[in-house]
């Protein structure tokens, strides 16, 4: 049975088998698809911040004659630190005597203070002196530390800082003042 | 719809979310440093504590008859007057009189001219120029302050030495009264 189309062949009187081949052209059908791939690479660092509550503490006078003078400050810190080996710390100094003289003097060590509530890390123990020529330490914090979701802590992390002012008779009486200048280093 | 137009406000409201970020809850904006400042108003001041342990106990000294009994009340005194205008005192007052009968009294001494009188020192201010008898009505004058005063930290040391006229009329026993002191300044 044939199952080919037949051509006459004029004069020829056979015919000649061709074959009907059908080829299906289809818009698109030539288009080659590719793909290519890009890496995107990021290095995420330690870093940290922090913002002072109180940009103006007023400390009172509570209690028996006297006693010391006290205030609280609230510091709020975000912080990423490198996984195992990083670390962070907030710290605190006095970027300058009391003013005007004749009052309490930071380095008298008439200010001191006292850490609680560290939402991340871990708050200074103890009560520590206030220094206009070093650093003195608020909150320490560990390796491999982020805030916000999904990590340890709060969004932001906050420590309270409870001041405390010598009221010592020598003082003369006035009102006095100096600045308190919190930092926070991450790695 | 205009994606164009779409996708930019939708990087407005990332902007502006990304903003408020970095602001506290409390307005202050988070950086590698925040500061805030310390004050403090320093007012005069005052206060008094006695040091004689237990009770100032009046005795005749060595030798001679009925010489008047003395003791020595010892105290500690922290002051701090205002710089421009401020004066101090510390005053004394009997608030209790001996006790018992037939014995001293600074309201009604059983012989007119008995007395309970002290002489004062002081660190600092002006101590009171004795001696001075003691009166249960009124207090009196242990020492003055005068403006921009001040004790050291540790507070400054002060006494007063008590005279109690031995009158041979008093009835043996033991008699007790209270002395109250009091430090005030402005």
């Amino acid at each position: 049975m044939r199952t080919l189309a037949q051509v006459m062949i004029p004069g020829k009187g056979f015919l000649l088998p061709v074959v009907a081949m059908g080829v299906a052209f289809n818009s698109g059908a030539f288009a080659a698809t590719a793909t290519g791939t890009q890496t995107l690479s990021v290095n995420i660092g330690a870093a940290g911040k922090l913002a002072v509550v109180q940009p103006t503490l007023n400390l009172i006078h509570a209690g028996s004659i006297f006693a010391s003078f006290t205030g609280t400050v609230t510091v709020q810190y975000e912080v990423r630190t490198t996984a195992s080996t990083g670390n962070a710390v907030v710290t605190v100094n006095a970027a300058s005597e009391f003013s005007p003289a004749n009052g309490p003097r930071v380095a008298g060590g008439d200010l001191t203070f006292t850490c609680t509530g560290a939402t991340i890390g871990s708050a200074c123990t103890g009560s520590q002196i206030v220094s206009t020529s070093s650093q003195t330490s608020v909150v320490t914090v560990g390796s491999g530390v982020c805030t916000g979701s999904n990590c340890a802590g709060a969004a932001p992390n906050s420590v309270t800082v409870n001041m405390n002012l010598v009221d010592s008779p020598v003082f003369k009486t006035g009102a006095y003042s100096t600045h308190l200048t919190f930092s926070i280093s991450s790695i | 719809m205009n994606l164009t137009r779409a996708s930019g406000r939708l990087a407005m409201a990332s902007v502006l979310l990304a903003g408020l970020g970095a602001i506290s809850a409390f307005g202050q904006p988070f950086s590698a440093n925040g500061t805030t400042t310390i004050a403090v108003t320093v007012a005069p001041e005052a206060s008094i504590a006695i040091t004689t342990v237990g009770n100032t106990s009046l005795t005749t000294p060595g030798g001679g008859l009925f010489v008047d009994y003395t003791g020595t009340t010892t105290f500690l005194y922290k002051i701090r007057t205002d710089k421009a205008a401020g004066v101090g005192h510390i005053t004394l007052q009997i608030t209790a009189d001996f006790d018992g009968t037939g014995g001293p009294s600074v309201t009604t001494p059983p012989t007119t001219g008995d007395t309970l009188k002290y002489s004062c020192v002081v660190a600092s201010g002006t101590a009171c120029t004795g001696p001075v008898t003691a009166a249960t009505s009124v207090p009196t004058n242990v020492a003055t302050f005068g403006t921009d005063a001040h004790s050291i930290k540790a507070g400054d040391a002060g006494s007063v030495n008590w005279v109690l006229t031995n009158d041979p009329v008093y009835k043996t026993g033991s008699y007790n009264a209270t002395a109250t002191f009091t430090i005030s300044n402005t």
